[in-house]
């Protein structure tokens, strides 16, 4: 499973196909497609699209070795909200950009502990893993807000601290690609290198195939000598930190943390699940995956300064349409064959 | 295939589903109590780790939910809508079908009922017959919308193959935005300042009786009971029910005994969001009177994935699930004035006691351990 197989080849001839078609119809409508599409757009874009890819590559690892992370929205909201009261712990009122590094580091950590918990649940007690990663999801929705009112005594904590844009001298001069990669946000860039590593990993490693192995045939993998269910554990607490780190960064992207509604998170952890099945299960198709619906949800700015009447409520929406349209096209996704199976080895 | 072959099949059939069906129902019950009460157990611990009072908190939990005559009509409001859309998402995971969206159809259906009473209200006579006219007219519309919503998604998984549980929770983001965009717009009443529609009139009301409180009927109370009453009907009694479940459980033996498992789906997620569908419409009728930006109110239709599971999907169980979640919504109302521990907490706890729910091998080794039984 590659880059070169077939299923994706298609994906991404289909989405070339229907980027190419939105071009055609912004066209015919006399669209300012300059003004839209400016480096500003990829810039928000790829922020936007930072949390849902580091969201999907973790489900990703999750899935591909026989467990459904469906929790990652929770734990996204467990990111958000630990960072925020850490950043607040820590730098009080008016938080550097060294405490929130700091607050960003540990709140990763305590999505491990989480995800440790989460982990055994699924896999030594074989709790339900559809049930049990929604229930995260509802958890998520209650201390998320329940932690921002004991800090804040408020669901939405004031304004904290965002993190700065890195500028690298020289690279940043680039026309078009220097503003977009080399003056921009470090979790960008970083979340590019993870995608990039990721694919390596998993395609390249003798561990990756391991993972594979585990979601793909857990008997052979077992006959030949590895433990099963560690690789998965393994698999599944590293979901959960990418999980939380997405969190984390919707926090220090935003600078604040919001409680109401489905919470700040708002569903970007779905999304990302949808990113990876769009992806076919490939790292850097989830990434690409990601960065869609990223673009998606900052059209809304770019309609707005081209003067595009479309009411915002309705622009918010492209992004859930969009993924119940991808799902509709390309819904059939092989999915790792041992997928939801707790294993039990026979020694 | 021979006359005997398919004879053998219904017959393998009959047996695992009376068995997946009545798979103990005392175990259940255990695992249910047992999560619940590990899920609250560990809120009174979060509770005094955060510097409040644990028993203070128990104490007001319980005043919340049964105190007075108040409480219990709030508890029981609650309740209504808790068993029926709790039975909505049971008809679904009955047939092994996650509908996530019931908060979706819940809002889809209660919108098309206040629409479709303020726009028949001027054509139809005013006073008692206009109103129980317009209430069951306003009801049949959140019905039919309710599950014309739910079919989407069923429609999608049973001919597009998409994952139902992400496109159910898609839907419902998109339901709650086009509602909140029409509730701000087109159908905003005139004269609103807040994004909320016109009222419906007043004789469009359910009597008050027994509890003499504006927004719970003790006949909404009964017409959620016939529903959960109908629907248990249908899935032990009908043919219908019957293909449901046994596709739900066994896909191939099912296709194999001749049902159509592509139109059960897109059936069994109709019939899901026909009653979250009447939760909508009692929900608009009952308590609100009005509709308002969908971003604002419960979130009735998650919880009841919450219900739906303690009560092992049985649409019986729902009712005593549904009241526990009545009950501590209640008490949240009651928590949000009369305590300083952040009312949140207790959602907090609802998803506790489903992730408990979800492992029943935990309890079991529990129980093991502990010398309870534990023989299985």
């Amino acid at each position: 499973m590659d880059l070169a197989d077939s299923g994706t080849q298609r994906r991404l001839g289909a989405a070339v196909a229907s980027v190419a078609l939105a071009i055609a119809v912004a066209l015919a409508l006399d669209w300012p497609l300059a003004d839209i599409v400016t480096v500003g757009f990829v810039e928000r874009a790829l922020q936007a699209a930072t949390p849902i890819a580091l969201a999907a590559l973790g489900g990703l690892y999750a899935e591909r070795s026989g467990v459904f992370n469906i929790g990652l929205e929770g734990f996204m909201i467990f990111g958000a909200a630990n960072t925020g009261a850490l950043v607040w712990l820590i730098g009080g009122e008016s938080p550097t950009q060294a405490d929130l590094w700091l607050a960003m580091a540990l709140a990763v950590a305590l999505s491990a502990v989480y995800t440790v918990l989460f982990a055994v649940l699924l896999i030594r007690y074989k709790a339900n893993q559809i049930v049990a990663g929604l229930a995260v999801w509802f958890v998520g929705l209650g201390f998320g807000p329940f932690t921002a009112v004991l800090v804040w005594g408020n669901r939405n904590s004031p304004g904290l601290v965002s993190v700065e844009d890195v500028t690298v001298p020289v690279l940043a001069d680039v026309p078009v690609l220097g503003p977009i990669l080399f003056d921009t946000s470090p979790l960008v860039l970083f979340t590019i290198v993870l995608a990039v590593a990721a694919w390596v990993f998993l395609y390249r490693t003798r561990y990756g195939f391991w993972l594979q192995a585990a979601g793909e045939n857990p008997e052979a993998l077992d006959t030949a000598g590895v433990d099963v269910n560690r690789v998965r554990y393994a698999a599944v607490i590293f979901s959960g930190v990418m999980a939380g780190f997405a969190g984390a960064v919707l926090l220090a992207h935003a600078g604040s943390f919001t409680g109401t509604g489905q919470t700040m998170v708002n569903g970007r952890g779905w999304i990302g699940i949808v990113a990876y099945l769009f992806g076919n299960y490939n790292p850097l198709g989830a990434a690409a995956a990601a960065l869609l619906f990223g673009g998606l949800d900052m059209l809304q700015i770019q309609f707005q300064t081209v003067g595009i009447e479309f009411p915002n409520r309705l622009v918010n929406l492209f992004p859930y349409a969009a993924v119940v349209l991808v799902l509709t096209v390309w819904g059939s996704t092989r999915m790792p064959s041992a997928l939801g199976e707790a294993y039990e080895s026979d020694d | 295939m021979t006359d005997a072959d398919s004879d053998r099949a219904r017959g393998t059939l009959d047996r695992l589903a009376d068995r997946l069906l009545d798979a103990s129902v005392g175990e259940r019950v255990a695992i249910a109590t047992a999560s619940t009460g590990l899920a609250l157990l560990i809120g009174l611990v979060v509770v005094a780790l955060a510097g409040y009072d644990s028993m203070a908190f128990l104490e007001n939990v319980a005043v919340g939910a049964f105190g007075d005559a108040n409480a219990l009509a709030r508890t029981l409001k609650f309740t209504t809508l808790f068993v029926l859309t709790g039975v909505a998402v049971a008809i679904a995971f009955r047939a092994g079908v996650f509908n996530i969206g019931v908060q979706g159809q819940f809002v889809v259906g209660g919108f098309a009922t206040v629409v479709t009473i303020l726009w028949l209200a001027p054509l139809l006579p005013t006073g008692a017959t206009g109103g129980v006219l317009l209430m069951l007219l306003g009801t049949a519309a959140g019905v039919v919308a309710g599950g014309a919503y739910a079919a989407i998604p069923g429609v999608l998984k049973a001919y597009g193959d998409a994952n139902e549980i992400v496109t159910t929770i898609m839907l419902n983001f998109i339901a709650t935005g086009v509602v909140g965009y029409f509730v701000d717009g087109p159908f905003r009443g005139e004269g609103n300042r807040a994004p909320n529609t016109a009222r419906i009139p007043e004789y469009v009301s359910l009597p008050r009786l027994v509890f003499d409180v504006p927004d719970f009927s003790v006949v909404g109370l009964a017409v959620t009971l016939a529903v959960v009453v109908a629907v248990a009907w249908v899935l032990a009694r009908t043919r219908f029910g019957y293909e449901m479940v046994t596709s739900g459980h066994q896909v191939a033996a099912a296709t194999f005994s001749g049902v159509n498992a592509r139109q059960t789906v897109v059936a069994t997620m109709t019939l899901s969001g026909m009653v979250a569908g009447v939760a909508g419409a009692l929900f608009a009728i009952m308590i609100q009177g009005y509709y308002s930006d969908p971003a604002g109110i419960g979130t009735y239709g998650f919880d009841a994935i919450a219900v739906s599971l303690l009560a092992a999907n049985n649409p019986l169980g729902v009712l005593p699930a549904g009241l526990l979640f009545g009950g501590l919504d209640s008490a949240g109302s009651h928590l949000r004035i009369n305590s300083d521990v952040p009312v949140q907490l207790i959602d907090g706890i609802i998803g506790l006691v489903v992730l408990f729910v979800a492992a029943p091998e935990l309890f079991r080794m529990a129980a093991v351990r502990l010398g309870l039984g534990g023989e299985d």
